[in-house]
């Protein structure tokens, strides 16, 4: 594999290093970028944003090279050092920027990358970049959801095909989605980890239903993924046969860096900092010491994060340890969610925006979208499991 | 909620009652009513309220001697429980315990006599008008914004308050105003002229409005009270709404935890109830010691409203007291509730939903937790009932 450290920007042809840049030259370039080029009527979007909706975003940051920051160049990445992913995220956050369907770019792409096969990488990895495919996570079943490894769908051998049947759940933005990854049971007879496989699936294959689910916040963004005899090739399965708890481990880790981003601590905490503003709450000290501690909070999740971000670029495997940083962003995350809901007082449970003194308030969203962080990607108490066990080697 | 306090009579008078109240509600108002009646256009059912005036529910708290039932804040606190339990979008509290009490504790006779019969015939949905804060952390008792002035052709309402429930549908308003350097009450049908009604949409499917007065004139009629008068009145129909949406936070509670406990039992993950995983049996626990406070807080409460030898410091004390705690331990269940449940107590479907959205709702009405917290700091520091 050869290494660059150019982006070949596909509009225009030119190459860029960005992590040549000082930051604040790298900020400015972002922050411009999306100032410019990002739809003002879609900054801090209440629900997250269709593909129909953000298709062309997406496809502005695809010409431009940027929609894949963390991926390597050679595939179409910007290929950001850690310390210029966070700036990224944190321009990204501060201007609102809605985030697009990003199952491909977050974790199966970065997955390809690493166990994919040459054909699977040219297949699917420039696709995904394209805005082609777009890509959800089939993971969780009705009663395999912390539990996963009990999984029931399965797929069976049937000459050079997998033959799928089953039901996945909670599936995110599978309504959107042209491709699903999924875990299925491939044999029966073993130790419930050791007989599951990483298979990917095309939407336009016979039977495959989506139903869309209503969220308490009132949208649809997850569904309920039928299978009913499904045929893929085995050209779509990922790693070796019986390999996908391994691989669907591999990609926990990418999926907890993804989650422990500081990336909704930020959008809570410009949302939190914007309401204070307009509220004059910067001269209540009872409020100042609440913001701050949480400020501090964000900030030092950042510099978890960076550490983590650290590790994955040097090429070493992330340990159970990168648990405790999921725990803090989505508990974070929470915490800011909770005092939005506090500091708009008697508006604090009012479904839309308020207005104060000419600034926008969107009370519930955050809110809202805290309660599923401490749950999806592995819970907190999942989470807490895990480094209990394999941190600090206390077990039963 | 214990009720050791009462003598056995009336304790037995209120279980029953309770329990009337509950298989009342649990008939007439399946949960699956509520969900239906989220977002229409007032969000509650006005026939159902002729349903609450046929139980005699309307005139419960009200005195006899203005053809009501003349029962105490023990009584009602079982029938908003009930209703409660059910997520009953009706505006019990707001109509019949803060706007009724208001109208009660106020001395205009042929007004108050009029209006209380209206209500006790379920014929008058009422609400007040005080909060002019849109948001943050301050609650202001006494109007500043809204002014009644005099003119040359009598005297003038202006201006704005928030939070006024019920948000649609509503027949209209105890407004308190600024007169001079005090306060007046008054009493402004939603239909007269200059009265400017914005709906909002809140969580739970229900709304509450911002309600303009554009230079409505007011007949001295209208006036319910003046002066400390007007001061003692307001302030004591607040606190009494305000343990009165305790009373119904902890019938969330109870519900949220419910719920909860028995998922608890029956999800299975790794092959056992995830109830039996000790790191879940602690969360459990601590959202029960949350729900004791609250009922505890709220027993005594009930006990000091009800009785004759509280003065009005003690009760406004208490009653943020009960808010604050409320409020605080109701957002504590909804959100560790869905927690404990996972992705489905994240969805609309499940009932779960309906007593989350209910409780952001309640722990907001009226001031939430922090506002009571500092203004519990305010009283008793300054040891004075004027805040
Ligand atoms: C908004 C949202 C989006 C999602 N998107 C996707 C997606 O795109 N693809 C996908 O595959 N899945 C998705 N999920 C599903 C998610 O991964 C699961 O919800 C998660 O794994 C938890 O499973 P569960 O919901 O079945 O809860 P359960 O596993 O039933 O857990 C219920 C409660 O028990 C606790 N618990 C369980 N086991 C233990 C234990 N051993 N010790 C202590 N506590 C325990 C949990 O922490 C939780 O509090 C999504 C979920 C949400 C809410």
């Amino acid at each position: 594999m050869t290494t660059t450290n150019q982006t070949i920007s596909q509009s225009t042809g030119q190459t860029t290093d960005w992590n040549a840049l000082d930051t604040e030259t790298f900020r400015q370039t972002v922050r411009t970028f999306f100032e410019q080029n990002y739809p003002a009527e879609m900054r801090y979007p209440k629900t997250r944003l269709r593909w129909a909706e953000i298709k062309d975003w997406y496809m502005t940051l695809s010409k431009k090279g940027w929609i894949a920051p963390s991926w390597p160049q050679v595939h179409g990445g910007m290929g950001l050092s850690p310390e210029k992913l966070i700036v990224f995220i944190e321009e990204q956050e501060r201007w609102g920027v809605g985030r697009a369907p990003d199952m491909g770019i977050t974790m199966i792409g970065p997955l390809l990358i690493q166990y994919g096969s040459e054909e699977q990488q040219q297949k699917y990895l420039p696709k995904i970049i394209q805005g082609e495919n777009i890509w959800c996570q089939g993971y969780s079943e009705p009663n395999a959801g912390s539990d996963l490894a009990s999984l029931r769908t399965d797929a069976v051998e049937d000459g050079d095909d997998f033959i799928i049947n089953g039901q996945k759940t909670w599936t995110t933005l599978a309504q959107d989605a042209t491709h699903i990854f999924l875990l299925a049971r491939t044999d029966k007879t073993v130790k419930k980890q050791e007989g599951i496989s990483f298979l990917l699936a095309d939407f336009t294959t016979p039977g495959i239903t989506v139903r869309p689910i209503r969220n308490i916040a009132g949208h649809e963004e997850f569904c309920e993924v039928f299978f009913e005899n499904v045929r893929v090739p085995k050209a779509n399965l990922v790693g070796g046969l019986n390999q996908g708890w391994g691989i669907a481990k591999a990609l926990l880790g990418f999926e907890r860096i993804f989650l422990g981003s500081p990336k909704q601590s930020q959008y809570a905490l410009s949302r939190v900092e914007e309401a204070a503003h307009a509220l004059g709450l910067f001269g209540d000290q009872g409020f100042v010491d609440r913001y701050t501690q949480l400020q501090l909070d964000v900030a030092d999740l950042s510099a978890l994060y960076v550490r983590f971000v650290e590790q994955v670029k040097r090429g070493e495997k992330l340990g159970p340890d990168v648990s405790m940083l999921k725990v803090w962003a989505a508990e974070t995350f929470s915490r800011l969610a909770n005092l939005l809901v506090e500091i708009t007082g008697g508006s604090g449970a009012v479904a839309g925006d308020i207005e104060v003194n000419g600034k926008k308030i969107d009370v519930l969203t955050s809110f809202y979208n805290a309660r599923p962080a401490t749950i999806y990607g592995g819970s907190s108490e999942i989470q807490r499991n895990i480094l209990a066990a394999s941190v600090l080697q206390l077990r039963s | 909620m214990n009720s050791d306090y009462l003598d056995t009579e009336r304790q037995d008078n209120i279980r029953m009652l309770a329990e009337s109240a509950q298989t009342f509600a649990t008939k007439a108002s399946p949960l699956t009513r509520a969900r239906g009646l989220r977002g229409s256009a007032s969000g509650f059912d006005r026939s159902f309220w002729g349903k609450l005036a046929e139980q005699g529910w309307t005139g419960l708290l009200i005195p006899e001697a203005f053809a009501g039932y003349g029962q105490g804040f023990g009584e009602m606190a079982a029938v908003v429980s009930a209703l409660a339990t059910q997520v009953a979008p009706e505006p019990v509290v707001p109509a019949l315990v803060f706007a009724s009490r208001a109208i009660e504790h106020t001395g205009n006779g042929d007004l108050q006599q009029q209006l209380l019969a209206s209500i006790v015939a379920g014929e008058l949905i009422p609400g007040v008008a005080w909060q002019e804060e849109l948001a943050g952390l301050q609650v202001n008792l006494l109007a500043s914004a809204v002014v009644a002035a005099p003119t040359n052709s009598g005297i003038q309402l202006t201006g704005e308050k928030h939070h006024v429930r019920p948000g649609a549908d509503c027949d209209g308003f105890i407004v308190t105003a600024k007169q001079g350097n005090g306060l007046s009450l008054w009493w402004v049908p939603a239909n007269a002229t200059g009265v400017k009604v914005q709906s909002v949409a809140l969580a739970d499917g229900t709304s509450e409005a911002s309600v303009r007065f554009d230079g409505v004139m007011l007949d001295g009629s209208q006036c319910l009270a003046q002066g400390d008068a007007a001061t003692v009145a307001f302030t004591r129909a607040y606190d009494e709404a305000l343990v009165m949406t305790g009373v119904e936070l902890l019938a969330l509670q109870q519900a949220m935890l419910n719920m909860t406990l028995e998922y608890l039992r029956t999800r299975v993950q790794f092959g056992k109830p995830i109830g039996s995983f000790q790191a879940l049996q602690h969360r459990a626990v601590d959202l029960l010691i949350q729900q004791e406070l609250t009922s505890s807080v709220l027993s005594q409460a009930l006990v000091m409203l009800d009785g004759a030898d509280s003065n009005a410091f003690e009760r406004s004390a208490m009653a943020s007291r009960v808010k604050a705690r409320a409020s605080d331990a109701g957002l504590l269940l909804a959100r560790e509730s869905i927690q404990l449940h996972g992705a489905i107590g994240f969805t609309d479907e499940y009932d779960l939903g309906l007593y989350v959205q209910r409780a952001l709702v309640l722990s907001a009405w009226l001031g939430n937790a922090q506002m009571h917290r500092r203004r519990y700091a305010n009283l008793t520091q300054m040891n004075t009932a004027s805040v």
